[in-house]
């Protein structure tokens, strides 16, 4: 696969992409200090900041979702690579107050290393800080067995909802709990159809042929089918969906949020015909489509396909995902 | 024969020097299971280290392996940051008062920034990833220094080790990073860290006389 990219010097890509996307949203967001993205018009310090960090490349997460009622601090890192733990030491501290601060952390290798080494450091600072760790791909492992689980686009819930409850002045223990128990009722399942390039090195990232669709990245079956034929809209959904469904033990009468996370080059036309799929097979087992949100949130380049993400709501998680908020990739009013 | 703080500066470059010359072969390794961006990350975290041996003006190898470790975590790079990194953090304090190393010392302070990665990462032998390289390489520098070798000779039995063990990882499948996603795909082809971890010792057993 050639390379066919709109960009300039491979090593500039990402002060590049984070200076265009400072301006695209000069209301909500700017950069601080090492190339950190914060929020325009700052949080109270009397309210818990929510902080994260990530590998560029997945615009426009993870720094989209930095605004009011998100995140407080993004760090991002190179293409795909989470940042060194100095920057992340950097945000811990810009973002430090007496209320404290909710480290929300996606569970990639890099991440987590970059991220363990600068909680030592703040907590030997004497930093107030907490993290929570998202892994809700069900394809890793089985749920108990969280460690071998990615973060996925479930990021997205967890920020929104812990941003909402830091907005409304909960307590440092008080967004932690949300933020856990938001993490601990979603599932999400990955769908490539087509592989994309590294836009700094030109590199292949997944070659899939054409008539070929990959659900998880799982090779031994488990929840997904792993690799196997290109299938119809409905197929391919009622496949994923059913695996949601499995893992989180979902039940009739239950309320869920539909996340339909376009991952790069699947138009939102496919994403709304899936949509309406995974509400057909939720109501035939009396599961309520609470609500939903479908575009691209978390991509990976030009790769073919998109991420369902379903989670049990409560009452307190809906009032939380209604609350209002302002960020590059999401706003509520 | 003893490393002196100029010693250890020569090592530490010797290790640059040969893994960025590979950089290309390092980025092919880990686009089998990776994103193909370790060569490109690795040539980052040398320059760093080079950046800092030319800055530094402390003339104490406590403070340059401090100085080292610090600038590669900066480097954003996934794990490599962190890992490489953390294991030259984690040197430095073993080798706090001292003015030169003889083998015996240098174990010492390479096993300190083995237990500072192993720490940081569950990564064991056998898991494909820099740490069967690493292992390796630190016992047999330990074992070489028991037995009363020179530096030289010590440092050049640990890149033998490191050889091995990064050649080892190519029947392995990967468990941890992002190769474990691809799981048995990933065997027959060695780990790009290990490898990253075999040259870095072979530079620096070339570098010391």
């Amino acid at each position: 696969m050639a390379m066919k990219k709109l960009i300039n010097q491979p090593e500039a890509l990402v002060s590049e992409l984070l200076e265009g996307f400072a301006i695209a949203h000069e209301k909500k967001v700017r950069m601080e200090g090492s190339n950190l993205v914060v929020r325009a018009h700052p949080k109270a310090t009397d309210k818990v900041a929510l902080v994260t960090l990530g590998g560029s490349g997945h615009e426009p997460a993870l720094s989209g979702f930095v605004g009011e009622g998100m995140l407080d601090i993004s760090v991002p890192g190179e293409i795909f690579a989470a940042p060194g733990p100095p920057r992340v030491l950097e945000a811990l501290r810009k973002a430090n107050r007496d209320a404290g601060t909710l480290f929300v952390v996606l569970n990639h290798a890099g991440d987590v290393l970059s991220a363990n080494l600068a909680m030592d450091m703040a907590k030997t600072e004497g930093l107030k800080v907490e993290s929570v760790l998202t892994h809700e791909d069900i394809s890793g492992g089985p749920r108990n067995e969280p460690e071998e689980r990615r973060g996925l686009v479930g990021c997205l819930p967890v920020i929104k909802v812990a941003g909402a409850a830091a907005e409304m002045g909960k307590s440092l223990e008080e967004c932690k709990a949300i933020a856990e128990r938001m993490e601990s009722n979603m599932a999400t399942l990955a769908l490539a159809v087509s592989g994309a390039t590294h836009p700094s090195t030109g590199g292949v990232i997944a070659e899939i042929p054409d008539d070929i669709m990959v659900v998880g990245m799982g090779q031994h079956g488990e929840a997904g089918g792993g690799t196997q034929s290109l299938k119809s809209a409905d197929e391919t959904t009622d496949i994923m969906l059913t695996a949601l469904i499995d893992d989180l033990t979902l039940k009739s009468g239950d309320n869920v949020l539909v996340l339909i996370n376009g991952v790069g080059s699947t138009t939102l036309m496919e994403l709304y015909i899936v949509l309406r799929r995974v509400k057909q097979g939720l109501a035939e087992k009396n599961i309520t489509l609470a609500r939903s949100l479908v575009g691209q949130y978390l991509t990976v380049q030009e790769m073919g396909g998109f991420q369902l993400c379903i989670a049990r709501m409560d009452e307190e998680l809906l009032a939380l995902w209604d609350a209002p908020c302002d960020s590059p990739a999401l706003t509520v009013k | 024969m003893t490393l002196d703080y100029d010693g250890i500066a020569a090592m530490l470059r010797g290790g640059a020097a040969l893994v960025r010359e590979n950089q290309d072969l390092l980025s092919r390794l880990d686009s089998v299971g990776g994103d193909g961006d370790h060569g490109a990350t690795m040539t980052r975290a040398m320059g760093c280290l080079e950046a800092v041996i030319t800055a530094d003006t402390t003339r104490d190898i406590k403070s340059l392996l401090h100085a080292v470790g610090w600038a590669i975590l900066g480097v954003d790079g996934g794990a490599v940051g962190p890992l490489l990194g953390g294991f030259f953090m984690a040197m430095a304090p073993a080798a706090q008062g001292k003015t030169t190393l003889d083998a015996a010392e240098l174990a010492t302070v390479f096993e300190a920034g083995l237990a500072g990665v192993l720490k940081q990462t569950k990564a064991r032998p056998g898991d494909k990833t820099m740490v069967d390289a690493l292992q390796p390489a630190v016992d047999a520098l330990r074992s070489a220094a028991d037995a009363a070798a020179t530096v030289h000779d010590a440092l050049e039995r640990a890149a033998d080790a490191a050889e091995q063990g990064a050649k080892s990882t190519e029947g392995l499948q990967a468990r941890f990073g992002r190769a474990k996603n691809i799981k048995e795909q990933s065997i027959g082809s060695p780990d790009a860290g290990a490898t990253s971890i075999s040259l870095l010792f072979r530079g620096f057993s070339r570098s010391v006389g």
